[in-house]
């Protein structure tokens, strides 16, 4: 023993039994983290949506009359279409989205940010609050539900510039833009976009229900487990 | 296991060089706003030039004061409008696609460079500050008339208005 571990000293301390390889741990521990990163972009156990850019912010009025801005929907899930009340049926199809993801808001899970719909009248010189509160009832507005507009250039700012919806008067009074359905968060930022082709109820109840679960999940520790999950774009 | 010192050294010289240079990328991809392409949507190329398509007229649209959207269609060997005119400081979104083949789209002086592919929609924002002519070209092979596909967006001086 004596002569076998004067010629090979290292090889020997190292295939002692009983003893740690300080090494061998080191690189596990060093692995572990890395196995589950891998794991964790792979298999996405957590879906987000994506965080796409920050939502305008605006001071518009409401159906009532009343001042109506994106601070009042702060900590608030808000799904935002664009109409005009002399649109007629043009405008029905982000509409009907709209309707059927408000019927289901029951199902969410009961301790989620508030839900509110949006509607942005894009022809602020005939929609009044009267003819907006008319517009409400006749497309099925109901609780939570909000008509609003605002000054033409101001408008222009928010829908054109902040929203990125172009939309142009017609020489006939109408107004041409891409149906368009936009889901934004508490914080007020872009979570999905639906520009021209719009999503079908179920989907778009799908991204409101993702946004609620994110938000009243995504506290204390699992609150890194939703930003890593943002980091490696586990996107639906 | 014994690794000879210098066989070592060399290890975490290498092991080192890759941590900096990594750090370097993430570093500068955040600082400098780097815009990776990547996929922004999908469009049918059989019915892209047709009513309803933004690409059914692509051209240049005014979204508000300063800011601009622009919806380029690439098909052999032209682009589609092949001039553009915006007033300088102004911001422009584009929105690229092709009709038929791979063509790439780089706009000469600026950070703008993407493939674009037909059924693929590339985006990119840039802001033009210094008034010029900008050469935009493309740059991936696509056919024999390729050395022809050009076009150039005309940075205009801003109108002085004094309000």
């Amino acid at each position: 023993m004596g002569v076998q571990s004067l010629a090979q000293p290292k090889i020997e301390k190292e295939h002692r039994p009983g003893r740690i390889n300080k090494a061998k741990v080191l690189y596990v521990l060093a692995g572990l983290p890395v196995v589950a990163i891998l794991a964790f972009a792979i298999f996405r156990p957590i879906r987000v949506l994506p965080r796409i850019d920050l939502a305008p912010s605006y001071v518009f009025t409401d159906q009532d009359g009343q001042r109506f801005s994106s601070e009042d929907m702060r900590a608030k899930i808000v799904l935002y279409n664009f109409a005009y009340t002399h649109c007629g049926a043009a405008c029905d199809d982000t509409f009907q989205v709209m309707r059927d993801v408000q019927a289901r808001l029951g199902e969410l899970d009961p301790e989620s940010p508030e839900v509110h719909m949006v509607t942005i009248s894009l022809d602020p010189e005939r929609d009044g609050p009267e003819q907006l509160r008319a517009y409400a009832a006749q497309v099925g507005g109901g609780d939570n539900w909000h008509f609003i507009t605002g000054p033409p250039q101001q408008l222009k700012n928010v829908v054109g510039g902040g929203f990125e919806l172009f939309y142009e008067s017609a020489e006939d009074g109408s107004i041409r833009f891409q149906p368009t359905l936009l889901l934004v968060d508490g914080w007020n930022i872009l979570r999905a976009e639906y520009r021209g082709d719009l999503p079908t109820s179920e989907e778009m109840f799908e991204d409101v229900d993702l946004l609620a679960t994110e938000a009243v999940k995504s506290k204390g520790v699992s609150r890194f487990a939703y930003e890593a999950a943002h980091l490696f774009l586990c996107y639906p | 296991m014994h690794i000879d010192r210098y066989e070592q050294i060399w290890i975490r010289i290498s092991v080192a060089v890759l941590v900096i240079f990594m750090i370097g990328i993430v570093v500068a991809g955040w600082s400098l706003s780097i815009q990776v392409p990547g996929v922004y949507g999908r469009v049918d190329p059989n019915t892209v030039t047709e009513p309803g398509s933004p690409w059914a007229e692509p051209g240049l649209r005014e979204l508000a004061p300063g800011k601009y959207e622009a919806y380029i269609l690439a098909q052999i060997w032209t682009f589609v409008p092949g001039e553009i005119r915006v007033p300088a400081g102004s911001e422009v979104t584009f929105y690229v696609t092709s009709k038929d083949v791979q063509h790439g789209f780089r706009i000469q002086d600026t950070n703008l460079s993407f493939m674009v592919l037909p059924g693929q929609i590339s985006k990119m924002t840039h802001r033009f500050e210094e008034p010029g002519e900008y050469v935009f070209v493309c740059h991936e092979y696509c056919g024999v008339g390729h050395h022809t596909m050009a076009g150039k967006l005309i940075v205009e001086e801003a109108v002085a208005s004094n309000q």
